[in-house]
């Protein structure tokens, strides 16, 4: 057991426990948190992977931009009558099944045990001390990987594009 | 673990100095701002009215911590502390002298970015924790008044970022002293407008004042605090103005370097910069009123995006050709 196995449960049950408090909280501002939480543990775990960007990134784009619109959301709408529902969902027997379908899939691979085992290491295709991680994703995502950084761009662009259409027309309506 | 523990002792011994440097930005924002506005400012509690922060700060530890019932309790307490990490954790990625940065990352950069951004957090948490109209209110504007501003911070740094090569902030005060003119604020003059003004917006600081507008809002988000939860806000918020004005230091001022080196006294040129970003935030705040809301988000989205994106594009080009 060393320290890395350690951080690396501890980051793991409390990602598991938060997005588990997460769905069950009554509050929606309380469920917003634990996704905060969640997040906030996802990218230290990114961090002990040795990924900088992706920590920095995952902190600004979903906790500071995501997660702050969809407090906003909630904030805006009202949600009294919601609260005070006992279940959400009636039938509570498809989740069961649901549930042991993602139980089989979990145990059938078991990527935890993995980590225990001292033999295991993370295969690294790039060189670190050639540049930094965040020199290596710029290398691979301006080269290699191109075509599919542009398609996202389009993609992102196109959202954008059908956000504003829809507000046009709503304002045309009402 | 020897290293463990010198970095510690260093984070403590920032932590303190800044600490005072916050209690006396109190002090000195209350004497410029009254001799601006041909006042005295504070004169009663020691000489010149110098221990007046210290008699603050035992005044507000001293006052009842009135919590009423009808706030969200984990949260309403939780909330004045998110403020002050996300405020004060950025002193440790920035450069204060050639050997001395406490964490030297390779993305510091967008780390403050990200703390800045988190630290949005503690107002909309608060605001809503309280169970309070006006807090609500303050809430809600600061929600969408820091995301809109955050935008254009990021792009106007992200053209000093272009300029030196790295989102590592000790690097980028290396690249600006190899430029002929030693800093970055003549080429990324643009850069630096857009900068200081949503520097302005994501500390709310006058006069983009609108989640704590006390003229319509009595205090805004930290109407329903009392006590220590009060006045760690307010350290929150001159924790972000000094982070801020460091941060503004080391991408557009050359950091740490200055016209000739001072014997003995490494820091002198840093300080004396953050000083005078310091002063210009209280100058701000005693000569412009504050913005009306559409204003603000006017400013933010129709003029301070568009023109640090044409700055990082005319900024890319230029480093293109060259």
């Amino acid at each position: 057991m060393n320290w890395n196995i350690l951080i690396f449960f501890y980051l793991a049950l409390a990602m598991t426990f938060s997005s588990l408090l997460a769905i069950i909280s009554r509050n929606p501002v309380h469920a917003v948190l634990w996704v905060v939480v969640m997040i906030l543990h996802q990218a230290f775990l990114l961090y002990t992977l040795g990924s900088e960007f992706l920590t920095a990134v995952q902190i600004i784009v979903y906790a500071g931009a995501v997660l702050v619109l969809f407090l906003f959301v909630v904030y805006m709408i009202n949600l009294r009558k919601e609260e005070r529902w006992k279940v959400f969902v009636s039938k509570s027997s498809y989740g069961f099944i649901i549930f042991v379908v993602f139980l089989y899939l979990f145990f059938k691979n078991l990527a935890f045990l993995t980590a225990l085992n001292p033999a295991f290491k993370v295969q690294l295709t790039y060189d670190l001390s050639q540049g930094s991680n965040l020199l290596w994703m710029a290398r691979y995502l301006y080269s290699h990987y191109l075509f599919q950084f542009e398609v996202i761009g389009v993609i992102l662009l196109v959202v954008i594009f059908g956000a504003v259409f829809l507000l046009r027309k709503l304002k045309e309506v009402g | 673990m020897d290293s463990t523990i010198i970095m510690f002792f260093s984070a403590l011994v920032i932590l303190l100095i800044a600490m005072f440097h916050v209690a006396y930005l109190t002090y000195a924002e209350r004497k410029i701002i009254a001799r601006m506005q041909q006042r005295l400012g504070p004169n009663r509690v020691g000489p010149r009215g110098l221990l007046q922060p210290i008699a603050d700060v035992l005044k507000l530890i001293q006052k009842e911590d009135i919590i009423h019932p009808g706030v969200d309790r984990p949260i309403f307490a939780i909330a004045p502390l998110i403020s002050l990490v996300c405020a004060a954790s950025g002193l440790a990625l920035i450069p204060l002298w050639d050997r001395f940065v406490l964490s030297n990352l390779n993305v510091g950069l967008l780390f403050i970015l990200a703390l800045s951004s988190l630290s949005a957090y503690g107002v909309i948490l608060s605001g809503w924790a309280s169970n309070s109209r006006y807090s609500f209110l303050g809430a809600l504007r600061a929600s969408a008044q820091v995301i809109s501003y955050e935008i254009a911070m990021s792009l106007s740094l992200l053209s000093v970022v272009l300029m030196a090569g790295s989102f590592n902030l000790q690097d980028i005060v290396k690249a600006q002293l190899s430029t002929p003119y030693k800093i970055y604020l003549i080429p990324q003059i643009v850069a630096f407008f857009v900068f200081m003004v949503s520097a302005l917006a994501e500390t709310n600081r006058v006069p983009f004042d609108l989640p704590e507008a006390e003229t319509e809002l009595v205090a805004g988000y930290f109407t329903e605090y009392s006590g220590i939860r009060f006045a760690i806000f307010y350290l929150a918020e001159y924790f972000g103005m000094i982070v801020m004005s460091a941060l503004a230091v080391t991408c557009f001022l050359g950091g740490y370097a200055g016209p000739f080196e001072v014997p003995g006294l490494p820091f002198i040129w840093f300080l004396i910069k953050v000083y005078a970003f310091l002063f210009f935030y209280i100058w701000v705040r005693a000569t412009l009123p504050r913005y009306r809301y559409d204003q603000l988000m006017g400013l933010g989205w129709k003029v301070l995006i568009p023109l640090s994106l044409l700055n990082l594009f005319v900024t890319a080009f230029i480093k293109l050709l060259v």
